[in-house]
């Protein structure tokens, strides 16, 4: 039942710029491939072509042998090639049932078949492991049991030949291992899987071959086991990758020992979300928060910001007391956050990069006319700062690639010249080039005397970069881990609550 | 001669002809009345002329009792017909319907519930779904001014003419209005445009003529809220080409400017006033109470008025 | 070299869909003057500017509310209202004192107050009460207009005639050629493309309107900012008041009808985005000239069946929306 697929000399052109110069490689039937590349290498638009949402302005696509060209993603699915978006393509307010059968509706004459539509649907719920009725909208799923519903989708159309992109960017360790398990019996069943990842590590155990692209072309093809990850990152870059941490500083001298903490929290309780949290970062400190999805970190923090209703006993910044009940104060006293929802929270896509930057310090440029050419200078200014790569700084945020969009959003979160900043899920969605220059960014701001605040799914990334971690579960502040015993291990242990 | 003469007269003389024997004395009345809404002068003066004749007939006869209901649309006037039946349970009924077609069947089945139906200004698709109908007279209203303007023109000049909103009751008016003007072929009606009944429109219509014609004897304004905007356009431009401005209907405004002769451009109106409303109620009440019937048509007649008469048409009380 | 060609390609598209409405009202002058030599006259010209003067001027303020997202249904019965009550309280006033000037003054500034404080309650009624601005502003809508005809028995209210030969130079006096509503008109439009354009509240504005949530995050007061555009509608809706009260001297319940949707009309065909985001008060400003200008045309032809009117409005504004319409 699976199918093989040979590109030839692929060439898109979106207009007049060339985004793939003629790629050709063969996936054969039944292997996992892990597709690897920079954001902008061309990964996606292959897939796109690959799976009827795009066509190719030259070349061809070859299914078992013979040319086929896709004018639409149904032709492809037809043909038993599904892409699973990185982006959910879910309507909210549908059943699952009615979001697995959209566009593909069984009909009994001019009526829907309801009941067969429910008896399938569990069927595929079955098969990737997800117990809910079929009947529940999809909005009441947390992010995880929708990804499984798009593979449930799928499923039902039969699919041979299954392409993944970032599936795992918001899931957490133990959903993610439930994902490979998935994987591991379509695997088995027959099914060719196409794996598009930033995280290494995981396209370093699902996959049996790794195909490397860069600026729209083909470069390398290896088997897994011959690869370090190390080698994966240098191959994607094209060029010998440092490595992605900085050194670590010596963590600050802590409050016990007499030094003034920069943010102190007692007894912070967002109902329904964290009970009774307290915590403090030193100048020059990088904590880290981390924990299960739905462990209340992200919630913890909006309700810090005043975003969301919540109780404190006591806020200490530098040791005054201070009280936030909206974000504008939280600025105002020096203390700014960066959400993990870059695009529905973190930067206006539609604006241009100056109105970004300048948007949480504007009081600076309007006196009381607003001056476009202050702010284009502390743009300037930025855009070297920070690393952020464009053509030109006249355009809207959303024309920059996920990682620099990233980068102006630290940008601006940092532009009010916070003393304390929380960054939630800072390298989310982000290449690996970018991701290190965000790393390093994170250093420097600590060792400016920033209180640093990380929240991370990636375990990876905190015990790589923080002074100690705080890990949450279910509400609640499970344990304080110090620089000397940050595992891996360690705070999945604690996250989970298998800890000894 | 004035119209409640002109109402009695008729009235009597029917009454006198074909009443049933007057064997009920006296019978209770439970009178509906369904009106539009005051949304614009004339509606004003409707709803406050209804509202004075339910004052003045429920003190002078103790066995009449007056529901007023007034509605923004064709279909909350439809609502309210039945509210009156199952709810105020009225045996006699005057309405001004908002629109003829619509109305036609809601107000059929109240008079198959034995209800008498008097009909005021807007006659029903089917007469057979009222008793009485009472009306304003819209030829009258565009004849009465064409006459007017032609006779002080002598024949021979140059006029422009707003109208209100394309309904059957504007096209009548305008119908007269050019079947008199056919008989002066040296007087040219330049053009007529929709001013909507409103003052702000008329005001830009009227602007509008006067940048495009450069020679205008008299503006047939057609309704006097459009005539105060007609006025305003002609004061701005600083234009004494225009020699008559006729507006229509005889608001309080105008007559009382037509008495006291502040402006030499008004120097008639005619007649149609919102009082029909109060002339119906009490015609088919007092009718009601002697247990008779009305005739089956009524009309209203619009006439002339000048400073010679205007005074039996100005009622400072009303709104209108 | 890639990026720079794009944005070049786009920005030749921002370009094209910038000057959609002023090709339409272009188009349409030509059109004017062919069919008839007097639509290029000044005196013209003055008549179209100054009767748009009261849109237009309602039209800038509502190109906030409908950038920051939101809407204002009520501004026609908002401005019948305030006209009504104007007039009320300076016919009252001039009963105590003898200074009509004085009391004509009063009135003004009455009328950009009440405007005001009628903008700020939809504010509240909207950010406090959590209330879409679609139900609150068209519960205003009836609520202005009811009690406007409550105030006036249905009928007309008529400025007392002492005072409207003080007031009626308002609206009929000229400075420089330019008749005082143009004037009038021209500033609110330079102060409301300034704001929306230059400072803080203004940037706001619209990165509301762009992505509510991103500006919650970043630390920009929602509320606050809401609040004031509802503020500023009123005002601009007070001035436009102000200016209407001494045309007719007179208020009544056809006062304004059907402004709100000529208003948003305007503010839409100038290229601003119904979801809110971005927009522009030049825009705004020619959308609503081209508005008054397509039924100027009209009445001075007679090509058109009367019947139609309304018909050739409509295709003009499908017309126009079409040549700015966003790829």
């Amino acid at each position: 039942m699976s199918i093989a697929v040979r590109f030839e000399n692929i060439v898109k052109e979106f207009g007049t710029v060339r985004v793939l110069h003629g790629v050709s490689f063969e996936l054969p039937r039944g292997g996992v491939y892990g597709l690897l590349g920079e954001n902008g290498a061309g990964k996606s638009t292959l897939m796109k072509i690959l799976s009827g949402y795009e066509q190719p302005t030259e070349g061809a696509v070859f299914v078992d042998g013979e040319a086929r060209v896709f004018n639409n993603s149904r032709a492809a699915e037809a043909a038993g090639i599904v892409l699973i978006h990185q982006e959910f393509n879910l309507a909210e307010d549908l059943t699952i049932a009615q979001n697995i059968f959209l566009g593909h509706e069984k009909k009994r004459g001019w009526w829907l078949d309801d009941a067969a539509m429910r008896t399938e649907t569990a069927r595929v719920l079955a098969q990737v492991g997800l117990d809910k009725n079929p009947d529940m909208p999809v909005r009441h799923l947390i992010v995880a049991e929708k990804q499984l519903v798009e593979i449930a989708k799928a499923l039902a159309r039969n699919a041979r030949l299954l392409i993944m992109d970032e599936p795992t960017a918001s899931l957490t360790p133990g959903e993610t291992e439930a994902l490979f398990r998935l994987m591991g019996r379509l695997h088995e069943a027959g099914v060719t899987i196409v794996y598009i990842s930033h995280k290494l590590d995981e396209v370093e155990r699902t996959t049996n071959e790794v195909i490397v692209m860069r600026d729209g072309r083909f470069v390398t093809r290896r088997p897994t086991a011959e690869l370090t990850r190390r080698e994966m990152a240098n191959l994607m870059v094209g060029r010998e990758l440092s490595d992605l941490y900085p050194p670590k500083d010596p963590s600050p001298a802590p409050s016990s020992a007499g030094a003034m903490p920069r943010l102190k929290v007692v007894g912070m309780t967002v109902p329904g979300w964290a009970q009774d949290v307290g915590f403090e970062v030193m100048p020059g400190e990088i904590l880290g928060f981390a924990g299960l999805v739905g462990a209340g970190r992200t919630e913890l923090f909006e309700g810090l910001l005043g975003l969301r209703p919540h109780s404190v006993e006591r806020i200490e910044l530098d040791g005054h007391e201070i009280r936030i009940r909206n974000p504008r104060e939280a600025v105002a006293q020096g203390l700014t956050y960066l959400s993990e929802d870059r695009k529905g929270k973190g930067l206006h896509v539609g604006f241009g990069l100056r109105e970004n930057l300048t948007l949480m310090a504007l009081e600076h440029y309007a006196k009381p006319w607003l001056r476009p050419g202050d702010e284009m200078r502390a743009l300037q200014t930025a855009v070297k700062d920070f690393g952020i790569r464009t053509g030109s700084l006249d355009i809207r945020a959303s024309s920059l690639s996920g990682g620099n969009q990233q980068k102006l959003a630290l940008a601006k979160v940092l532009h009010p010249k916070p003393k304390v900043i929380v960054l939630d899920e800072p390298t989310r969605g982000v290449d690996v080039g970018a991701k290190r220059d965000i790393y390093f960014l994170i250093q420097r701001l600590a060792r400016e005397g920033h209180g640093v605040i990380v929240v991370s799914s990636e375990l990876m990334e905190l015990v790589g970069l923080c002074h100690r971690v705080a890990v949450m579960r279910a509400g609640r502040l499970e344990a304080m881990v110090d620089a000397q015993h940050l595992t891996e291990e360690e705070l999945i242990s604690h996250a989970t609550g298998t800890k000894n | 001669m004035n119209i409640k003469s002109i109402i009695f007269g008729v009235a009597a003389s029917v009454v006198a002809l074909g009443a049933p024997a007057a064997a009920f004395a006296q019978n209770k009345v439970n009178l509906g009345v369904a009106i539009p809404a005051a949304t614009h002068s004339f509606t004003a003066g409707i709803v406050w002329w209804a509202n004075a004749a339910k004052a003045e007939l429920e003190k002078e006869h103790k066995d009449l009792k007056v529901t007023i209901k007034t509605a923004a649309n064709a279909g909350e006037q439809a609502n309210q017909l039945q509210d009156l039946v199952t709810a105020n349970k009225i045996n006699s009924l005057v309405i001004f319907p908002f629109e003829s077609a619509a109305l036609t069947k809601p107000v059929a089945q109240v008079k198959n519930k034995g209800v008498y139906v008097t009909v005021v200004d807007r006659g029903l698709t089917d007469p057979s779904a009222q008793d009485a109908y009472i009306s304003g007279d819209n030829t009258a209203f565009g004849k009465v001014p064409a006459e007017y303007i032609a006779k002080a023109l002598n024949g021979k000049g140059n006029i422009v003419a707003m109208r209100g909103i394309a309904t059957t009751l504007d096209n009548e008016r305008m119908d007269a209005f050019n079947s008199v003007m056919k008989d002066y072929p040296d007087i040219k009606l330049l053009d007529a445009k929709y001013a909507n009944w409103n003052r702000d429109d008329a005001f830009k219509v009227m602007q509008d003529y006067l940048t495009r014609f450069k020679q205008i004897d008299a503006v047939w304004a057609a309704d006097d809220d459009m005539a105060v905007g007609v006025l305003k356009a002609i004061e701005q431009a600083k234009r004494d080409d225009i020699k008559i401005v006729f507006g229509g209907a005889g608001s309080k405004g105008m007559i009382k400017t037509l008495i006291d002769g502040k402006d030499s451009r008004i120097q008639a109106n005619v007649s149609y006033s919102p009082k029909f409303i109060y002339e119906a109620i009490k015609l088919t009440a007092e009718a009601r109470l002697k247990g008779e019937a009305l005739p089956a048509t009524t009309i209203v007649p619009s006439v002339l008025i000048t400073k010679d008469n205007a005074k039996d048409f100005y009622f400072p009380d009303s709104p209108f | 070299m890639v990026e720079g060609r794009l944005e070049r390609a786009r920005s030749f598209g921002s370009w094209l869909h910038g000057v959609g409405p002023v090709v339409g009202l272009a188009l349409l002058c030509v059109a004017g003057t062919l069919l008839n030599s007097d639509f290029a006259s000044l005196d013209n010209a003055m008549n179209v500017l100054t009767r748009t003067a009261f849109i237009g001027i309602i039209a800038v303020g509502m190109c906030f509310v409908i950038i920051s997202g939101g809407i204002d249904l009520s501004v026609g019965s908002m401005a019948a209202l305030i006209a009504g009550l104007v007039i009320l309280l300076m016919n009252t006033m001039a009963g105590w004192m003898d200074q009509p000037i004085l009391v004509v003054a009063i009135g003004m500034a009455f009328s950009v107050v009440l405007g005001a404080a009628f903008g700020l309650a939809h504010g509240l009624l909207i950010t406090r009460g959590r209330i879409e601005p679609f139900i609150v502003t068209l519960g205003t809508l009836g609520i202005f207009r009811a009690y406007l005809t409550y105030f006036s028995n249905g009928g007309a209210i008529t400025l007392d005639d002492s005072l409207s030969d003080v007031y009626s130079p308002v609206y009929y006096t000229s400075l420089a050629g330019v008749p005082i509503p143009v004037w009038v008109f021209l500033l609110v439009a330079i102060a409301g493309g300034v704001i929306l354009n230059r400072t803080a509240f203004g940037r706001y504005v619209q990165a509301i309107g762009s992505n509510e949530q991103v500006a919650r995050y970043a630390a920009v007061d929602v509320d606050k900012i809401k609040v004031l555009t509802y503020a500023l509608l009123g005002a601009c809706v007070g001035i436009a008041t102000l200016l209407y009260v001494p045309r007719l001297g007179s208020s009544s319940p056809t006062t304004g009808l059907l402004w709100e949707l000529e208003a948003i009309a305007a503010v839409i065909v100038g290229g601003t985005a119904l979801k809110g985001g971005a927009g522009s008060i030049a825009g705004t400003v020619v959308g609503a000239i081209l508005l008054s200008v397509i039924s100027n045309i009209l009445n001075l032809t007679s090509i058109i069946s009367v019947y139609l009117n309304a018909a050739v409005q409509g295709f003009v504004i499908i017309t126009v929306a079409f040549l700015q319409r966003r790829k």
